[in-house]
């Protein structure tokens, strides 16, 4: 099968492929356009601009040989943000308030309101997903999102506290799980995905950034706990008298006792193994979507993913490449700019110069910035996550029937907007 | 008119079954296939985006539509479909830019002028528990910002203070007595609070040389709560942040932004308060029977000349110049009157001794170039 010509050959292709022009010819307009527009309007634009994002690649993306289609609206994503708008500032204000009248309340303030705000983030990350799901459409058939936004968040929850209980070991047992309840509550047209997403098929990964990363800061906090009986004086780390009170140091009057070897031990730990999980964390990404893309079917048809880890990589590399030298070619011009700074600078009209050109500097570094971040981890990331990704059995997902529900309304993803969770686009399913 | 034709795919709408179709386009658009014969007139087709060569054509009325991937036919269609872009409803980016700008515009300005006007209004309304409640907790986060200073109480000291503070008092319009609490610290500087608290830092009253002085300087605290503006700084703090956050909000770097907005707002509103407390504390210590002008000689002495340079920051600045508020104030305070001012000479003496063990005398700088943003009213 032909698939960029879209034109089937007599046999059904009982395989379908998907395609993603990684060129992205036009891409760079949209993100220069979104990015003026936010600016000039008080960032009001942004939901336009993230439509046109979408819409770009939901179109770019051909899923054997017809492209996806976006349907959502720049004014549904911003109606949803007044609505959200709505209920947030209320509590904002409330949060606020109790914080300033009630000092015994302020302390317990921050918690509740993290804890609030977390379970909310989950609830608007599900109904973002819902309204991106009801916007797709592909041969005519659009997607869907059943399912509570309420239950996932409070399943979520749960998860995570047994993740924290457990120190993070049942982390990609929550993984699948919430993986299993998002693809089970898809639907295309009238037939529902189904998820077999097991938190064994990425417990290898996670177990290899776990004892690199995380392993080492839990066992040396243990043992620093166990040391001092499960009670850290208060002043292990105290303000250094010699130079800025801001700068913690370790009390010596705890030097040579058995806790400042367990106290360095936690130091030593944490700068090893932050980096290395740092290091890890698009190895574990790459393992995971490639197992939970494995696990999703559709009936009879489902897909396989071939992705490789080193697919995920790779934009890093390049983007931190392209950064250093977007911030060489900045540094050239601000050294060019420094002898008119350097010379008096009494001269008002040389002043508003430098000043002007600082902030078209600043400006220009976040521009360029936003261009090379979107141009290259975005689009290599989701042109390796797409076209490593097969369907298999190809007639079963032809079979689908489009469904009678009526779309999900624009609202459902202005929370996710006012709470800041979930990106524009969203690599994987 | 010339015919073209290509090869395509139709799709029903209903089912993602793809069938192959033959498409001809002449003065309308026929697609022929297997069990598949449709007609539509060019001006009820509706393209989609799609990237180049694909593209597919959906009809305006109902869900089928056609993909095809053929260059010199879309063209083809593009020169003959006046509607084929046409998307339902699309509103001017220009109206949009337009109106952005105009809503920005006006919830900056009401950051700027509204809110500080609405703060006067609503803090005289803002019950006095409230306030006392407010300002306890405030006095405890300003208490920890400046490291826990331990409190001066000494008991001969505080009677006179005491007595200073009801003199002055007396004849001012205060909802209830300021409660002045004074602490040792190394800053020559007095705060007001929510609730009528006074915080007084002793290198203060060690740096007055008279009663009159040190009560020029309480005098001015209690101006500024006579006029509530601890309680109205709250309030504007709190709605400007709020109303730039939500403007300024999603910008980058837009932290900064809104610090500095507020900063700059705040101050240009409190050099106001600040004038109006010095004319307030003026006319207290000559009501008190002392001398009004002390204040002026106080505020000189304990300014840094370096932080007195108009420079580009000075929009920041929470308090006016000194040099020009103390011409206001020796304007205002007329003659020196006759007799030995507030406090005797024994009084003074002994107020002085407040905080028992008296600081070393370290480096005498101000407090200077730091913006809080907590509800305070220093001098």
């Amino acid at each position: 099968m032909n698939h960029l010509g879209g034109v089937p050959g007599p046999a059904p292709a009982r395989t379908g492929e998907i395609a993603f022009d990684r060129r992205a010819t036009g891409l760079t307009g949209i993100v220069v356009k979104g990015f003026l527009l936010s600016l000039i309007t008080f960032s009001i634009y942004r939901f336009w601009y993230i439509t046109n994002l979408r819409r770009f690649f939901w179109s770019r993306t051909v899923v054997a040989g017809s492209p996806a289609e976006y349907l959502g609206t720049g004014k549904e994503l911003f109606l949803g943000f007044l609505v959200a708008l709505a209920i947030l500032v209320p509590i904002y204000i409330a949060l606020f308030v109790v914080g300033l009248l009630s000092p015994a309340l302020a302390a317990l303030a921050a918690p509740i309101s993290f804890i609030g705000l977390f379970v909310l983030g989950q609830y608007a990350l599900f109904r973002g997903r819902r309204y991106r799901a009801s916007r797709t459409r592909w041969r005519g058939i659009r997607l869907g999102q059943d399912g509570s936004g309420f239950a996932y968040a409070g399943l979520a929850s749960l998860w995570w506290l047994g993740t924290i209980v457990s120190l993070g070991l049942v982390f990609p047992f929550m993984r699948a799980a919430l993986e299993r309840y998002r693809i089970d509550h898809t639907l295309i047209g009238q037939s529902r995905m189904r998820s077999t997403a097991t938190g064994r098929s990425i417990l290898l990964p996670w177990m290899m950034f776990y004892i690199v990363g995380l392993l080492p800061i839990v066992l040396s906090i243990l043992a620093l706990l166990a040391a001092t009986g499960f009670d850290i004086p208060s002043d292990l780390l105290i303000q250094d008298p010699a130079t800025e009170k801001s700068n913690l140091i370790f009390n010596p009057a705890y030097d040579g006792t058995p806790l400042a070897h367990y106290a360095s031990a936690v130091g030593i730990a944490a700068s090893v193994s932050i980096p290395l999980a740092l290091l890890l964390i698009p190895y574990y990404r790459a393992r995971e979507t490639r197992a939970f893309l494995n696990a999703a079917h559709l009936g009879a048809a489902r897909l396989t993913s071939s992705l490789k880890a080193r697919q995920f990589y790779f934009p890093y590399l390049v983007y931190m490449l392209a950064v250093i030298g977007f911030i060489i070619v900045l540094g050239i011009i601000f050294v060019l700019l420094v002898p008119l700074i350097a010379k008096d600078g009494a001269n008002p009209g040389i002043q508003a110069f430098v000043i002007v050109s600082t902030v078209l500097l600043y400006l220009g570094a976040i521009l360029g910035t936003n261009v090379l971040y979107v141009r290259i981890i975005t689009v290599r990331l989701w042109h390796a996550v797409a076209t490593t990704m097969q369907i298999e059995n190809l007639p079963a997902l032809e079979a689908v029937l489009a469904s009678t529900r009526a779309p999900a309304s624009g609202l459902n993803e202005g929370l996710a907007d006012a709470l800041d969770v979930g990106g524009a686009l969203e690599i994987g399913f | 008119m010339e015919a073209i034709t290509t090869a395509g795919t139709f799709f029903d709408g209903i089912s993602a079954r793809p069938r192959p179709v033959t498409l001809r386009l002449t003065f309308r658009l026929e697609i022929a296939g297997e069990d598949i014969a449709r007609d539509w007139s060019l001006l009820d087709l509706r393209a989609s985006e799609t990237a180049r060569p694909l593209m597919r054509v959906t009809h305006a009325q109902g869900p089928e539509s056609v993909e095809f991937a053929d260059d010199p036919f879309a063209e083809a269609l593009k020169a003959r479909c006046p509607d084929l872009n046409r998307t339902e409803s699309e509103g001017g980016l220009t109206r949009l830019v337009l109106w952005s700008v105009a809503a920005g515009v006006s919830v900056l300005l009401t950051a700027i002028y509204g809110v500080p006007a609405a703060s006067g209004l609503i803090a005289p309304l803002v019950p006095q528990a409230i306030e006392a409640q407010l300002g306890r907790s405030v006095d405890g986060q300003i208490v920890s910002l400046l490291d826990d200073p331990p409190l001066c109480n000494e008991a001969a000291a505080r009677a006179v203070l005491d007595r200073l503070t009801a003199r002055l008092a007396e004849g001012m319009a205060l909802p209830e007595t300021p409660q002045v609490s004074v602490r040792r610290h190394k800053i020559a500087n007095a705060l007001a609070l929510p609730g009528g608290r006074v915080i007084l830092l002793s290198d203060i009253i060690a740096k007055a040389r008279n009663g009159d002085e040190l009560a020029g300087i309480l005098a001015h605290e209690f101006g500024h709560v006579a006029a509530r503006d601890p309680m109205r700084s709250v309030i504007t703090a709190g709605g400007t942040s709020f109303l730039l956050s939500l403007v300024l909000g999603d910008l980058t770097g837009s932290t900064v932004l809104v610090t500095v907005g507020q900063a700059a707002i705040s101050a240009g509103y409190s050099r106001d308060a600040e004038r109006a407390a010095d004319a307030f504390a003026v006319a207290a210590v000559k009501r008190a029977g002392g001398d009004g002008a002390a204040l002026a000689a106080i505020l000189e002495r304990i300014t840094d000349a370096d932080d007195e340079k108009p420079d580009a920051i000075s929009f920041l600045r929470s308090h006016p110049f000194t040099a020009e508020r103390a011409a206001r104030i020796r304007s205002l305070a007329g003659e020196k009157p006759a007799g030995s001012g507030i406090l005797s000479d024994a009084e003074w003496q002994s107020l002085q001794g407040i905080c028992p063990k008296p600081v070393k005398p370290e480096g005498t700088k101000p407090d200077n170039g730091k913006t809080t943003t907590t509800p305070t009213k220093k001098l």
